[in-house]
């Protein structure tokens, strides 16, 4: 389990984080949604240990890590696993040597042993048959699936996603979506995804957090984004709402015959 | 006061990076493989730049000698006075500085463009130290191949500079390299050598402190791309004057 207490936190004098509590329950998937420059980078290096809070707690698996030395923060980073936004594949290195950096680097097991769990992980995300390729022959698709591999291949018992849509077409977005939730079906890992796309973390999310000016709110499930009241829940939410409203009239306005079909509906 | 401690805390880490790699040398943490692979890269392939600017040095050097030693009918000299010189200063100086740009600059943009793609991020979310995996191979791949680039363009200059008097006074192999062991001591070897081992070290270090230190995208890489190659080639001149009496001393212990 990962929980947050008031934690502060920011970038020389300026506080980005004030006083952030969150919890993350084991082998759910929480969402954290916020919109641009509401604080959620910075609640991610905080939770990697990237950047350490100037007050608060930061509990793993019951320890808080807050302000542990670096050299103790980096055995408690291992339980973690981070997804980038941009997917940070190592460009020098091939698919194979990315998806199998952990264990060839890190604990050092030789490649000869290394290489079938690239191969098992591929498989397992249909990427199958690109073990020579380099990050920059694949499509941004690929390259966060590959990105996804090289955390999973150490099993980590907490999965972070930074942004995991961003930049995809719907197809694909669809794609990321069904990998997050079979992945934690496969690996009963805790899941936290840091977004704002909304329709992403409806349908992969079981609990949400929402973040504005650097604090917290605990919204709940995630079906709650769309009946909420709260103030801040629907200024999030506004735009996406006026969105659903939109398509709504088109299908309404444009297709032929929408008008009669939908006058038999409940209202 | 502030420029003077932005000076000693870029003093301060490129020390630490030094001190760092070799700490991972002699802990045997040392990635041979990351190493073999920056010492082709760095340096294998700088070795026909090199070979080139030394060339020219040898041949420059040498059509000055013939020039004012065959005036004085001391033409022979010639050969053993382009071998101290390139020794006690071309081999270490022009190799480190045509390291500094081309490796250097290369260390720089590459650690740098790790950087703002998060992947420096990225080695530290893998439970890595960025500093085992990208600057003591770096460091030490140029620690050994500044030497190995500095002997393949000295050789090729010595006889660059043979060829240039050859074609300008007609001097014979035998009469150029006449006082060649009278002028040059193991000394000068070890100078050179030492010299070479210390201008690969902070070549590398000052690469890899540049690429940690880019900011703001593209723009950054580039800026302090420039910023590795100027300080790299001012430490290098600075540091040759520093290691001056160096070769007096070994002399005096060899």
């Amino acid at each position: 389990m990962l929980k947050l207490e008031g934690i502060r936190a920011g970038y020389g004098d300026t506080e980005v984080l004030h006083g952030v509590d969150l919890v993350a329950k084991e082998r759910v998937t929480t969402a954290i949604i916020g919109s641009s420059g509401s604080g959620k980078s910075t609640l991610l290096k905080v939770i990697m240990g990237f950047l350490r809070p100037t007050a608060g707690k930061l509990i793993i698996d019951g320890e808080d890590v807050a302000h542990v030395s670096e050299h103790e923060f980096a055995r408690h980073r291992q339980k973690m696993g981070l997804v980038f936004q941009e997917s940070a594949l190592f460009d020098s290195l091939t698919v194979a040597e990315n998806v199998g950096f952990f264990p060839y680097y890190r604990e050092k097991k030789p490649w000869g042993k290394v290489l079938p769990l690239v191969r098992e992980m591929l498989e397992m995300l249909d990427l199958p048959g690109i073990e020579h390729k380099y990050p920059a022959e694949l499509s941004g698709g690929m390259r966060r699936r590959v990105a996804l591999g090289r955390t999973l291949i150490y099993r980590p018992k907490i999965l972070l996603y930074d942004e995991p849509t961003t930049g995809l077409d719907p197809t694909m977005i669809g794609h990321v979506d069904e990998i997050i939730r079979e992945m934690n079906e496969k690996f009963q890992v805790t899941s936290i995804l840091v977004s704002h796309d909304l329709e992403s973390v409806l349908d992969v999310a079981e609990h949400v957090f929402l973040i504005q000016d650097g604090v917290a709110q605990d919204v709940g499930e995630p079906w709650k984004l769309l009946t909420s009241k709260d103030s801040r829940v629907m200024a999030f939410t506004k735009s996406w709402r006026d969105h659903v409203e939109m398509y709504r009239k088109l299908m309404h306005s444009k297709l032929p015959g929408a008008n009669e079909a939908s006058q038999g509906e409940t209202p | 006061m502030g420029y003077v401690l932005s000076v000693f805390d870029f003093l301060g880490a490129v020390v630490i990076y030094a001190v760092r790699t070799f700490a991972y040398l002699f802990t045997g943490r040392l990635n041979l493989r990351l190493t073999a692979r920056q010492m082709e890269f760095l340096g294998v392939n700088t070795i026909p730049l090199a070979v080139m600017v030394l060339s020219f040095v040898g041949a420059t050097i040498c059509y000055l000698l013939a020039e004012e030693l065959g005036k004085r009918g001391a033409a022979n000299y010639t050969g053993g006075f382009l071998l101290v010189a390139m020794l006690r200063e071309f081999i270490p100086v022009l190799t480190g500085v045509v390291m500094a740009g081309k490796a250097g600059a290369a260390i720089t943009s590459e650690i740098g463009s790790m950087k703002i793609s998060s992947q420096i991020d990225a080695l530290r979310a893998l439970s890595t130290d960025p500093h085992w995996f990208l600057t003591a191979p770096r460091v030490i791949a140029l620690f050994i191949m500044l030497p190995v680039v500095g002997a393949f363009a000295g050789v090729a200059g010595f006889y660059a500079g043979y060829a240039m008097v050859h074609y300008k006074i007609g001097l014979s192999y035998a009469s150029f390299s006449a006082h060649v062991s009278t002028f040059t001591v193991a000394g000068d070897f070890f100078t050179s050598l030492i010299k070479c081992l210390v201008f690969g070290v902070v070549v590398a270090a000052v690469g890899c402190f540049m690429g940690y230190r880019v900011k703001g995208g593209a723009a950054g890489v580039g800026r302090e791309v420039t910023n590795s190659v100027v300080v790299s080639i001012v430490m290098i001149f600075g540091l040759d004057l520093v290691l001056l009496p160096l070769n007096h001393w070994l002399k005096e212990i060899l």
